[in-house]
């Protein structure tokens, strides 16, 4: 089993604390499952399913505050009657009626090193496999194709490979936010070694991943005790305890 | 890892005998009131607690069961309530709203605490008395005005009745409520029931008064996987409890480790016990009016610590936080949260200071606090006036040890430009000097050096000689004709420093004229020496400069003006 290594930077990035999700707080570093969405983003199928081993710090964490409008409401889904198109109040909202200023402490001029390994997942196993992003199948005949004959490991591999090395993606990646696009690159990092920041410290609990197995509509957060240590936090989870 | 930190803060003092901090379930209350009744209930008297003087008079505070979570509806609060509850006082003129609270008040006791005799007193006393009873007590009126919070008292007993050991073994027995939702709490890791709504934080400058909320999800856009409330974060009732009584304590109004910066309420702690948290404040405050000392001789101290690697007694090792909060509506949002060892923190304060050393005149404070430095950038020098995200930028800053935020430099500019009558004050000029070396140390630039503290007369820097040589001409004119209503200052500042070119030719004609009004002759060749030394320094008047060499404007005029003040007895002796 192949461990990918790629290497993501950007201007700012937020992986929100979910204690203060509101008025955004970011953690320290960034969360497996922020890593996983980088995966994810270059190269996703129904068939795999990615994980994070390992976060390397490179630049060192620095701070900003930023005070941003934004919308304080989810877009409604349409009523029935609305769907029937009968006149009335209209589906969208208006931004202005609906305006929330809200703070967050984001990260600034962020680096990383991402590890990270798919699992294949057997045809008859891959109900629960969800993307971040929801599927849109283009027809009945694609959605009927799910599951393909043709499909193996090593072909994935191969194709997150060429992707990655040529700065492919399905969707730009990001840390954390949308908001904050990343950069992204294939390393080998044993050709490439790179110093990390000199940090050793607890992180408190961080969030791990939201675990959908159980119940699709009501996933349950999944923590882990994140350590930095000597700017690397170890996400493997094989060797960390992840609660939920 | 900010509810981490407070959690422990809370474990620390509560493991404290000698701390006053309320075990769970329990706050710090304070009740202007207690309704005193002997074993059958009936009222003996009304005791007021309060201490002080006219508006400062402050009651005392009462270890009290937790208050609930108020909204519009009606709750009651456990042996402890306003006025409205308790005796069903009409306080908004609403009849009907006050017996369904005082109803609530003693249904609840009832309920929960029914069998225990002291309460039983309670309840009889709440059934029987009549307003005509009340009536005869002397603080009636201001009770039925004020709606102050009200609790009880035996006779016979020093406490009040809700620590009454048989009330106290009670709560703490049922507090726990089996239908509650569990799950894995962020805070602590463990397998805990999670709090829907957390407690209220009170003491956030500019918050609401009823308090404000970290944790909350008031709105549709806030919530995540359709969950509601608390469980978009789940935290245990344990840790909720201890965070928020924890981070009450110290915002309350007698917490030594507080500080208000900007428009950000910053509070601050250290794992363990240690000096460095208890005097943390006065590093950065105004100078207390009957002890203007104290800050200064922590400062010194210090300074002293620095070469010992710890301050004072303290293990330098030690953990210590900073959080600036600020209010949004009903939610308090994090301006800025730092951790550190009090080694680490100290050398960066240290070097704060060194920062700012300058010259100044003797009836300047020797450190400034942030405050008095943030007011002198804003405009009209007021404190309403400081740009809200400077303050939280320039304490990170400090506290990081990186360099000052660049709208630092430009506030103070423009300040100095805009500010015809003082320009640059020593305050200002300190700023400018902190600002410019802590950048330069970390973006060197061959061609600069580092700005002093007083005159520097070799100082390389164009903007630096047209400050020094402005305030030569100024001093000048001043003294050609002592007592002018505008001088050079108010009128060329801003041009001299942004487009020296189209001003100072103009400048030196005039000095001419000002030379000849001069009796002292020796003055005069003093003058035309100290000229002839500043010009010697410059090729050439430049167009325009930049904002850095503005800074070094700012600082050569200064030092140059302070000069004239502080080497005057010397001039004067060489004539």
């Amino acid at each position: 089993m192949h461990n990918w290594c790629l290497e993501v930077w950007g201007d700012y990035a937020c992986f929100t604390r979910p204690e203060m999700k509101v008025e955004r707080v970011s953690y320290d570093v960034m969360t497996p499952s922020a890593a996983r969405a980088i995966f994810e983003s270059i190269l996703w199928k129904p068939a795999i399913r990615w994980n994070v081993t390992k976060i390397e710090v490179i630049n060192p964490i620095k701070w900003i505050s930023v005070r941003r409008n934004e919308v304080g409401r989810k877009m409604p889904n349409p009523t029935a009657k609305q769907m029937a198109g009968a006149l009335g109040e209209p589906m969208g909202i208006f931004i202005e009626d609906e305006r929330q200023q809200r703070a967050g402490l984001f990260l600034r001029d962020v680096r990383y090193r991402i590890y990270g390994y798919f699992d294949f997942i057997p045809p008859d196993q891959r109900k629960a496999n969800h993307s971040v992003s929801p599927e849109f199948w283009a027809d009945e005949q694609e959605l009927a194709e799910k599951i393909r004959l043709d499909e193996t490991e090593a072909k994935y591999a191969a194709m997150f490979e060429r992707r990655a090395k040529k700065g492919q993606c399905f969707h730009r990646p990001y840390l954390g936010c949308r908001e904050f696009a990343c950069d992204f690159r294939l390393v080998d990092p044993q050709k490439e070694p790179v110093e990390l920041i000199e940090e050793t410290r607890d992180l408190g609990f961080m969030l791990y991943d939201m675990d959908f197995e159980k119940d699709e509509n009501d996933p349950i957060p999944l923590f882990f005790r994140a350590w930095i240590e000597n700017g690397a936090v170890n996400a493997d989870r094989r060797e960390v305890e992840v609660r939920g | 890892m900010i509810l981490q930190a407070l959690k422990e803060y809370y474990d620390r003092k509560a493991s404290d005998p000698e701390s006053d901090i309320a075990p769970e379930g329990w706050e710090k209350k304070e009740i202007p009131f207690i309704i005193v009744l002997d074993h059958a209930g009936n009222l003996m008297q009304i005791e007021d607690t309060r201490e002080g003087e006219g508006k400062k008079k402050r009651a005392k505070a009462f270890l009290v069961p937790q208050a609930e979570k108020k909204t519009s509806g009606i709750a009651a609060n456990l042996l402890w309530e306003n006025a409205g509850y308790v005796l069903g006082i009409a306080t908004k003129g609403n009849n009907e709203r006050a017996i369904k609270q005082k109803n609530a008040f003693i249904d609840r006791l009832t309920n929960e605490l029914g069998d225990i005799k002291v309460v039983q007193a309670v309840i009889a006393f709440l059934t029987n008395v009549t307003e005509e009873r009340l009536s005869q007590e002397e603080c009636w009126q201001e009770i039925s005005a004020s709606n102050p919070n009200l609790s009880f008292r035996m006779s016979a007993d020093s406490f009040l009745i809700c620590r009454h050991p048989d009330v106290v073994s009670r709560l703490s027995s049922t507090s726990q409520s089996s239908n509650d939702i569990s799950g894995t709490c962020l805070v602590t890791g463990k397998n805990a029931r999670i709090k829907v709504l957390h407690t209220s934080i009170k003491g956030v400058y500019g918050a609401q008064t009823a308090g404000a909320n970290i944790v909350s999800f008031n709105l549709d856009a806030f919530k995540s996987y359709g969950k509601e409330q608390g469980f978009n974060a789940p935290v245990g009732a344990e840790a909720e409890f201890s965070y928020t009584t924890a981070i009450n304590t110290l915002l309350g109004r007698d917490s030594k480790q507080r500080l208000l910066i900007g428009d950000a309420s910053t509070v601050f702690w250290s794992k363990k016990q240690s000096s460095f948290e208890s005097e943390f404040s006065s590093f950065f405050e105004e100078p207390e009016k009957d002890n203007p000392d104290a800050g200064t001789q922590n400062v010194k101290a210090l300074f002293e610590s620095i070469h010992s690697g710890a301050y004072r007694e303290d293990d330098g090792k030690t953990p210590f936080y900073i959080l600036g909060l600020a209010p949004n509506a009903a939610r308090i949002a994090v301006r800025f949260w730092q951790i550190g060892t009090i080694a680490e923190i100290a050398v960066r304060i240290h070097q704060y200071f060194k920062d700012f050393a300058i010259v100044k005149p003797p009836r300047e404070p020797e450190y400034y606090s942030i405050w008095r430095i943030l007011v002198n950038i804003a405009t009209q020098d007021k404190s309403e006036n400081i740009p809200p995200n400077l303050a939280g930028d320039f304490m990170r800053s400090i506290l990081t040890g990186m360099p000052y935020p660049a709208t630092l430099l430009q506030a103070v500019l423009r300040r100095i430009r805009s500010d015809t009558e003082n320009r640059v004050k020593p305050v200002r000029a300190a700023l400018i000097k902190a600002y410019l070396n802590r950048y330069y140390q970390f973006y060197p630039d061959q061609n600069q050096r580092e700005v002093q503290m007083e005159l520097d007369i070799s100082q390389p820097s164009i903007g630096y000689q047209l400050g020094r040589l402005f305030a030569t001409l100024e001093k000048i004119q001043e003294e050609a004709n002592p007592g002018i209503n505008a001088t050079i200052r108010e009128r060329f500042y801003g041009a001299a420093c942004a487009t020296p070119v189209t001003v100072f030719t103009n400048l030196l004609r005039l000095k001419n004229h000002h030379l000849a009004k001069l009796d002292n002759k020796g003055r005069v060749v003093n003058f035309e020496r100290l000229l002839g030394e500043i010009i010697g320094n410059l090729k050439d008047f430049p167009a325009q400069l930049d904002l850095h060499e503005q800074g070094r404007f700012a600082i050569g005029y200064y030092h140059q003006r302070q000069d004239f003040f502080t080497s005057k007895g010397v001039a004067e002796s060489d004539k």
